[in-house]
């Protein structure tokens, strides 16, 4: 029977990052363990499918109240997501999702970055945040704000070679993510400055 | 102008490699073709293949992707996830074709509709199969020129 077990609340998509987890309050019933499952439907599915519901496997039966929809939200469309609760036999109503969910309404956060230096090097490392990520970095020496460059980088996987310093001068960094698929960038990530290996004076 | 779109190409192709191996084992007839026969999508114009897109990607959504539905959830999904994909690019490529960018020409005109032809002489089901079964064709041409 599906009447006696209420359903779900509360129901929200949290994403940041491209990374999107649909979260709900849990239904609770003295001494039995509520388990939930989850299905999503596109834009695509509600104009030319009948407006069909398409289960989430991983979130089936699950008695967790966050189901990772990362790997389904892969269009940049709107879609809705809902939720029911079940014991046993018994199923609740589905609760449905307030509107709509668009991935491009993600929150991008500035990446986060490792400047170094060493000798006359500048280094930078950027941690991984993804395939749909790419990084704006700008550096310039202190100073010569107006002479600002930049790089365009995909993959981070390693430290990258940004300039050589020249001795003894400060150098400053910052950089941001660029996510193609929805066209939006986060905000920077805050300066980071360096110095670099003073000349070392040859005594004659 | 010509017609730019960005898409995330990468993501419908992960979307179909997935699951390009169970689809094609759906497909028993392997001596036809939908969008190869004759050679429809070989030597398209340049100024052709805006309107081959769309008129590519309408197909998908309104004919193919519906009769797609198998048992399988995982395949489910990773059609849902295309379809979705498909239907965002599709939305961009038609403001295209309002800003007039996206002209069909005879050639494309002639392309498309031996594409309809190859489809329609196959059942519902196994032409649906089949032409998503055959979507790297049309992604590796998108992708070449």
């Amino acid at each position: 029977g599906d009447s006696l077990l209420p359903a779900p609340q509360s129901i929200s998509v949290l994403s940041t990052n491209m990374k999107h987890f649909l979260t709900w309050s849990p239904v609770i019933i003295q001494g039995a363990t509520v388990r939930y499952s989850v299905e999503f439907q596109g834009e695509y599915e509600r104009e030319y499918a009948n407006g069909s519901w398409i289960p989430i496997s991983e979130c089936s039966l699950t008695t967790a109240t966050v189901c990772n929809i990362t790997e389904d939200i892969s269009a940049s469309v709107a879609y809705r997501l809902r939720v029911r609760a079940e014991l046993g036999a018994t199923r609740s109503q589905w609760g449905t999702t307030k509107g709509f969910f668009n991935r491009a309404t993600t929150s991008l956060t500035p990446p986060l970055l490792r400047v170094v230096a060493d000798g006359h090097h500048l280094l930078v490392e950027l941690a991984d945040m993804g395939p749909s990520f790419q990084f704006r970095v700008l550096y310039w020496r202190k100073g010569q704000e107006s002479r600002v460059q930049q790089r365009m980088m995909k993959e981070v996987s390693s430290v990258v070679h940004l300039d050589t310093m020249e001795a003894g001068a400060e150098y400053c960094v910052k950089a941001q993510t660029h996510v193609q698929a929805i066209n939006r960038s986060s905000s920077f990530s805050p300066t980071q400055c360096v110095r670099g290996q003073g000349d070392t004076s040859l005594w004659l | 102008g010509a017609c730019s779109v960005s898409m995330s190409m990468t993501e419908i192709r992960a979307g179909f490699t997935a699951i390009k191996a169970n689809i094609q084992s759906r497909d028993p007839i392997r001596t036809l073709s939908i969008l190869s026969h004759p050679c429809s999508l070989h030597k398209v114009k340049s100024s052709d293949r805006c309107c081959i897109t769309h008129q590519l990607f309408t197909f998908y959504v309104d004919k193919v992707f519906k009769h797609c539905r198998t048992e399988d959830s995982f395949v489910n999904r990773k059609i849902s996830s295309i379809a979705n994909s498909f239907l965002s690019v599709r939305r961009k490529l038609e403001q295209c074709r309002e800003k007039n960018k996206c002209v069909c020409g005879e050639e494309s005109t002639e392309k498309f509709k031996q594409i309809l032809a190859n489809y329609e002489g196959l059942n519902v089901t196994s032409a649906a199969m089949k032409s998503l079964g055959e979507l790297d064709i049309l992604l590796d041409w998108m992708e070449k020129s």
